[in-house]
């Protein structure tokens, strides 16, 4: 898959990856703590962290709402990102593929936030956003799966696709019959964070090591994110199958 | 564009070149990518220190 063994390359870009992270960590002991302990059904990244990238993405976001790009436009520029890590991922060029998804990830992020400030937040804005997401989600996980296409590991993206989905889905049913659900280890960010910097770290580990650790990093990833999700839809069902029974019939 | 701006865009301009020298055979491309993504985050970290002392990556103060 790969044309050659660079090791020369992937410590570059290691220490690129590493530097941007030291100063992320910096940046992220000035955010302050939330003050309540995660409690059972939270997402695997907490308030702080959360708090942390939507300040930095605040002068992106700042740049967008000046430049009147319609949130719609970021919505859609998601989905075209979320096809180019899918065909990354089908080419096997996981480097990119993670980071496309992570970009794809932001992308999601960045439209609510311009919808709400530019007052453009709406019903249909946030039917397109569910519909899209589930679109984006599915074109990666494609990708992800012909990169397995040879490996028992296909079945584990098949269920960490159908998984990822019915996380989503079952928010929506419950949400639908009235029960607010929002609690879940593994939301959406997660599952961006998970495949992403899983899918480029896993290539750096192979190209540092010329090949003698195969794609495992990127395997866990895929098998930690089939678990997770699944995880998190069970948990949400629960949640939500005890709400309506102690609402009665 | 500010500071913030040039960081994270040619952060992500020096991901798409790392990846492409890695695993295609778009070398010349790459190669374009990496110095756009240098010249893109060096110029942000560059305009970090008149706007921002706190330092890369430390969310700005919001207005609203």
């Amino acid at each position: 898959m790969s044309p050659a063994c660079r090791p020369g390359t992937a410590a570059a870009a290691s220490l690129v990856v590493a530097a941007t992270v030291w100063l992320a960590l910096r940046g992220l002991a000035r955010v302050p703590a939330a003050g309540a302990a995660p409690d059972r059904g939270a997402p695997l990244v907490g308030p702080r962290v959360r708090a942390w990238y939507r300040g930095v993405l605040a002068p992106l976001e700042d740049a967008l709402v000046g430049a009147r790009v319609p949130p719609d436009a970021l919505t859609w520029a998601q989905l075209a990102v979320s096809v180019l890590a899918g065909a990354a991922f089908w080419a096997g060029w996981l480097f990119v593929g993670g980071w496309l998804t992570i970009v794809a990830g932001t992308l999601d992020i960045l439209d609510g936030g311009v919808a709400r400030r530019t007052g453009a937040a709406s019903m249909r804005g946030a039917l397109v956003d569910s519909l899209v997401d589930r679109y984006a989600e599915f074109v990666t996980f494609v990708g992800v799966g012909a990169f397995f296409r040879d490996s028992w590991l296909l079945l584990a993206v098949a269920v960490a696709c159908f998984a990822s989905f019915m996380v989503s889905y079952t928010r929506a049913r419950a949400e639908g019959l009235g029960v607010d659900l929002q609690l879940g280890s593994a939301q959406r960010p997660e599952r961006y964070l998970i495949l992403g910097c899983g899918a480029w770290l896993s290539d750096l580990a192979v190209h540092l090591t010329c090949g003698m650790v195969g794609h495992v990093v990127f395997a866990a990833a895929v098998l930690s994110l089939a678990a997770l999700a699944a995880w998190t839809a069970l948990e949400r069902a629960r949640h939500a199958a005890r709400v309506l029974g102690r609402s009665g019939p | 564009m500010t500071a913030g701006v040039w960081r994270p865009f040619g952060f992500f301009l020096l991901m798409l070149g790392f990846g492409l020298r890695l695993d295609s055979e778009w070398q010349g491309v790459a190669g374009a990518l990496l110095v756009g993504g240098a010249v893109a985050a060096g110029a942000g970290l560059w305009a970090l220190r008149r706007e921002a002392p706190g330092g890369a990556f430390v969310p700005p103060v919001r207005r609203r």
